[in-house]
């Protein structure tokens, strides 16, 4: 084809409002999914920074047999590219001016941390500091608490095992500190050079070695695949996503990210697929005319497809450009949330999907109505045809959906996302097909008597094909926009519930049942309230209905409850946020029977009436399982695996109590205060855990009300397409209704009004559609239960009603312009 | 303003009145004299053709009688009712009580059927049984198999017998025709032409009427010529 009528073709093609709407639905298309992919991106490297700073690395390698990780192991990593470093935890006697306490060491290599900072003091009176890598050879930083019990000072000698060290700071925090009831030793940190002169770690010593690693998230994966086989059972390979709470919340963002991707494509699909079979219905008459002057069938679908191609390129080129400065200020406003640089960092690989859009975008969407064109009878130009029957849309629509599974699944690659999604839109179409059933046959009877709402109302059974097409397109994107609504408000307060502003903070441990009163007064007086006070009795749970429980429990399912000793407890009362999932609680004077953590009875086969054994100190206890319960683990609360009644099997056996409670920041001097008054109660602090916590999650909620706003765009867009798709012919309507003597107000409230209508039904389609995805959604991919949202079922409609009442007006504006007379030539 | 039908006018046999209309288009560099000072009377039930070259200012001298538009200068009264000082929507009033269109083009709603594109104006003007009349309307004009049909499915003749009977749905005092059989062949213009007459005679409204169609202008009771936006009549000093 020769290129000169091709490029006139092109240059006519921008003059065409239709082509002008594709490549706007296009372009915005790829720069919704272009910014999202992008973003994502960023928050992704960010988010994953920001928490991998919880292991001090991206990932760890723990090694539980008292063997250190094989150093070709580390070279190997090393050779890929990854950063490394080396810890070893072990618990050991700390010696200091003739006093000695048992201590939990952890012994760092010079590149500790790799993510992340520790928080230290130089004195116990001095300004907090952060340093990037641990104490040097020959010193070490210790817990403020030991100072108190070796009573020693910084700069004091202190020795471990063999090795005297020097104190040269107070450890406040370390990044990889998480938490766990049974790390109450006082926690030391030296240097992992020094390990051996200590002479304490030994063959068959207590001793747990980390390697540490930090790089490309790519050569991570890689470098644990080739590592996954080579693990012994005793060797843990641990990524950010083994974490509880903060794996959660990060799983649900990046789900809510890939979901908001997936509906911006879908929103942009259809926007396209309107522009473009206007575009096709607008060329019949130029492609018959062009075929009376010798263009054949096939040669008019060539021209078609140089055009969709270039447009494709014009649109996605034109869409990443407008995507940049976005994704900038998405990216920036992230920086300024996390109070951290960030670097623009653009990946070619982010911009495939924007592409890949584009281009199904165009030949699946836009394609098929464009296609027929080859077969417009030359004739059409001496006798008016009629127009496309039916079922000739039959196949675009089923080519439609098949290209919406692929970019659905090329997107999310969830099979759960995209059927929830597209058993949404089934059911949306599904009750389409009956409403619009329903709407003609209730409105057949209606005929137009002056006032507007009976105009609209004729108005929208005239046209009733119209109508229905609009409504479904509007319903579709109703539903698709408040889907991300309400997983957003419910991911939201989710979080929200998850960890409250007092969520407590800190945990007070080894309790002597003497003191529990005392410390309910201290801090009760001090404005500081302890609600629940457990008793503690350690464990370890051995039989199941007779028979050792580690015979029992398959060699696949590793628990580790059954490696260490458990917490037990008793009390009358459940833990408020279990919740009973199986048998009865203990009742009033009830001394037999214990109650079981879900997931533990779940791997280890427990049900009901089930005998359990447990050993603690040199006595067994036999109990039935009366109740199974779930536990809300990431509560921050003493959580429990076994319940035992009061007066019941733990009742004669030697406890301690333990709580949990809120401190405010400002009331943190008063621990020293009780440390003093209580000197052998473990105060575990886990605020800091809790406010980075709270921190990632407010970053998240920031980035995600960003997308939905963008996602919310991208709607009011589609909506647009769709009503200057009929433009033309409700501008010709309204001319001719005018010159028939339509008195303006007359034609503006009944336009508004039948848009209202139609904004209305969709509203409210859309949100039952909705409803329905999010039920799917919520119960699969979010893990949560559902709920309806009773609160959105009016006002969505009403707002879709209002918003498309105002595209209504705003559609009519040229033609209470200009005079009928004007306006009906130049529509001619 | 409401249109009160007993005015003055409607004693009068003046049905339109046109003094010194000037109707010009600025243009940015130059300004378009579309009319120059038009002045002339039409009496009630009279039947007139405007008739003059391509461009000479008919259509919108057509649509400024009509009230479709305003002049830049001059009055023209309509009914007894000055049309030139009305607002756009006390003009849309009128317009639906006394005024009916026949366009070149036919002007019908593509998405409507033959029957409601007749019931649009009833609708409009609050009839309280637009169906019935659309009804007989259409099978007055020779369209009763065809209630149904939307203009695609019509052939030329047939929309515009569909755009005569929507055109006299209301019972106008006064049809205003632009080029009625410009867009068919002569012999369906003929027919056109038949129709449009009888209607209005069955009516008695008044007629006007811009043509090529010298037949159809000779069927009229007064022919008016323009050219270059100056009005004339035959055997009559401008």
């Amino acid at each position: 084809m020769a290129k000169s009528p091709f490029r006139a073709s092109l240059r006519r093609d921008w003059r065409e409002r239709d082509v002008r709407v594709v490549l706007t639905a296009l372009i915005i298309a790829v720069a919704t999914v272009a910014t999202i992919t992008l973003f994502a991106d960023q928050l992704q490297r960010t988010l994953t920074l920001s928490a991998s700073s919880f292991l001090a690395a991206d990932r760890q390698l723990i090694s539980e047999n008292g063997q250190p990780v094989p150093a070709e192991w580390l070279a190997e990593a090393e050779l890929r590219g990854l950063a490394t470093a080396k810890m070893v935890r072990f618990p050991t006697m700390m010696f200091g001016d003739g006093n000695f306490q048992l201590v939990s060491v952890k012994a760092v290599s010079a590149g500790y941390p790799l993510r992340g900072q520790i928080e230290i003091q130089t004195t116990p009176d001095s300004a907090r500091e952060m340093r990037a890598r641990g104490p040097e050879p020959g010193t070490v930083w210790v817990g403020p608490r030991l100072l108190q019990l070796l009573k020693v000072s910084v700069g004091d000698p202190v020795e471990v095992g063999e090795l005297e060290l020097r104190v040269s700071g107070l450890l406040i925090r370390e990044p990889d500190g998480g938490f766990s009831l049974s790390g109450l030793a006082p926690r030391v940190m030296m240097h992992a050079d020094d390990v051996a002169a200590t002479g304490v770690v030994q063959q068959g010593s207590r001793v747990a070695h980390v390697a540490l690693f930090a790089g490309d998230e790519g050569v991570l994966t890689r470098f644990g695949r080739w590592l996954q086989p080579k693990l012994l059972p005793s060797q843990d390979w641990v990524s950010i996503h083994d974490g509880e709470t903060l794996s959660a919340s990060l799983e649900k963002a990046e789900r809510f990210l890939l979901l908001g991707g997936s509906i911006a494509v879908l929103l942009a699909a259809v926007a396209v697929a309107v522009a473009s079979r206007q575009y096709a219905l607008s060329q019949r008459d130029s492609v018959a005319l062009l075929k009376t002057l010798g263009l054949t069938g096939k040669a008019a679908g060539r021209l078609y497809v140089w055009r969709l191609l270039s447009w494709g390129v014009a649109g996605a080129l034109a869409g990443i450009l407008v995507a940049l400065p976005l994704y900038a200020a998405l990216a920036g406003l992230l920086a300024s949330v996390l109070e951290s640089e960030f670097a623009l960092q653009v990946e070619p690989r982010a911009l495939l999907p924007a592409l890949v859009t584009a281009l199904i975008a165009m030949f699946a969407f836009a394609w098929p109505p464009i296609r027929r064109l080859q077969t417009v009878p030359a004739m059409r130009v001496l006798r008016s045809e009629p127009g496309e029957s039916r079922l000739a849309v039959i196949p675009d629509i089923a080519i439609a959906v098949g290209a919406m599974v692929v970019l659905l699944w090329l997107y999310a690659r969830d099979v759960t996302l995209v059927v929830a999604l597209l058993a949404g839109l089934a059911l949306l179409l599904a009750t389409l097909a009956v409403l619009g059933w329903l709407m003609v046959l209730a409105l057949k009877g209606v005929i137009g008597g002056g006032s507007s709402w009976r105009l609209a109302l004729v108005a929208l059974y005239r046209h009733r094909r119209a109508s229905l097409s609009q409504i479904s397109v509007f319903a579709l994107t109703v539903m698709l926009a408040c889907t991300l609504l309400l997983i957003r408000t419910s991911l939201l307060s989710d979080w929200q519930a998850q960890l409250p502003e007092d969520a407590p903070n800190h945990f007070l441990i080894n309790i002597s049942p003497q003191a529990v009163a005392e410390v309910k007064d201290f801090w009760g007086e001090r404005g500081h309230g302890i609600n629940a006070v457990y008793p503690m009795v350690r464990g370890r749970l051995t039989e199941l209905n007779g028979q050792p429980v580690r015979q029992v429990v398959s060699k696949d399912e590793r628990v580790e409850a059954l490696n260490r000793e458990l917490n037990l407890t008793w009390t009358d009362r459940m833990p408020a946020d279990n919740q009973l999932l199986a048998g009865r609680w203990f009742e009033p004077g009830e001394t037999r029977g214990v109650s079981v953590e879900a997931e533990l009875a779940q791997r280890l086969g427990i049900s009901l009436g089930d005998q359990l054994g447990f050993t603690i100190g040199s006595e067994t206890i036999t109990e039935p399982v009366t109740s199974i319960r779930s536990v809300q683990w990431d509560n921050m609360r003493p959580n429990f695996y076994m319940i035992f009644p009061p007066q019941g099997a733990l009742d004669t056996m030697p406890a301690t109590w333990m709580t949990s409670f809120y401190l405010p920041e400002t009331a943190k001097q008063e621990l020293n205060g009780f440390s003093r008054a209580f000197p052998t109660v473990s105060v575990l602090e886990v605020d800091h855990i809790i406010a980075r916590i709270q921190s990632i999650v407010a970053q998240v909620t920031q980035a995600i009300e960003a997308i939905l706003w963008l996602i919310l765009a991208a709607a009011l867009v589609v909506m647009a397409a769709v009503v200057s798709a009929t433009l033309q012919d409700r501008q010709r309507e309204g001319a001719l209704l005018r010159t028939l003597g339509a008195r303006q107000t007359l034609l503006v409230r009944s336009t508004m009004a039948e848009f209202a209508l139609l904004g209305f039904f969709a509203g409210l389609l859309g949100v039952a559609g909705s409803e329905a995805a999010v039920w799917g959604l919520q119960y699969r991919v979010f893990e949560a239960p559902f709920r309806m949202h009773w609160g959105v079922i009016l006002p969505i409609p009403l707002v879709s009603a209002l918003i498309l009442a105002l595209f209504g007006r705003w559609q009519l504006k040229p033609v209470l312009r200009v005079s009928p007379m004007l306006l009906l030539r130049r529509l001619e | 303003m409401t249109v009160d039908k007993q005015t003055d006018g409607e004693h009068s046999h003046i049905m339109l009145r046109l003094h010194n209309v000037s109707h010009r288009v600025d243009l940015g560099h130059d300004t378009l004299t579309i009319l120059q000072g038009v002045n002339g009377e039409i009496n009630r039930g009279e039947s007139v053709a405007i008739v003059g070259p391509s461009g000479s200012g008919k259509t919108t001298l057509l649509g400024m009688m009509a009230g479709l538009d305003t002049p830049t200068e001059g009055t023209i009264e309509l009914d007894g009712a000055v049309i030139s000082a009305m607002s756009e929507d006390q003009r849309a009033q009128l317009r639906a009580q006394r005024v009916g269109f026949v366009f070149q083009s036919f002007q019908l709603l593509p998405s409507l059927s033959a029957l409601e594109n007749v019931m649009l104006p009833l609708e409009l003007a609050g009839h309280k049984a637009p169906l019935q009349r659309a009804t007989e309307l259409l099978n007055r004009v020779g369209l009763g198999e065809r209630l149904r049909h939307t203009p695609r499915q019509l052939s030329g003749g047939e929309q515009q017998r569909v755009a005569i009977a929507r055109a006299f749905a209301s019972e106008p005092t006064v049809l205003f025709a632009d080029e009625p059989t410009g867009n068919l062949d002569k012999h369906t213009g003929a027919a056109i032409s038949d129709l449009l007459m009888d209607l209005n005679r069955e009516q008695g409204a008044t007629l006007v009427m811009v043509t090529h169609d010298e037949q159809l202008a000779a069927r009229c009771q007064r022919r008016l010529n323009i050219d270059a936006g100056v009005l004339s009549e035959p055997g009559v000093p401008a």
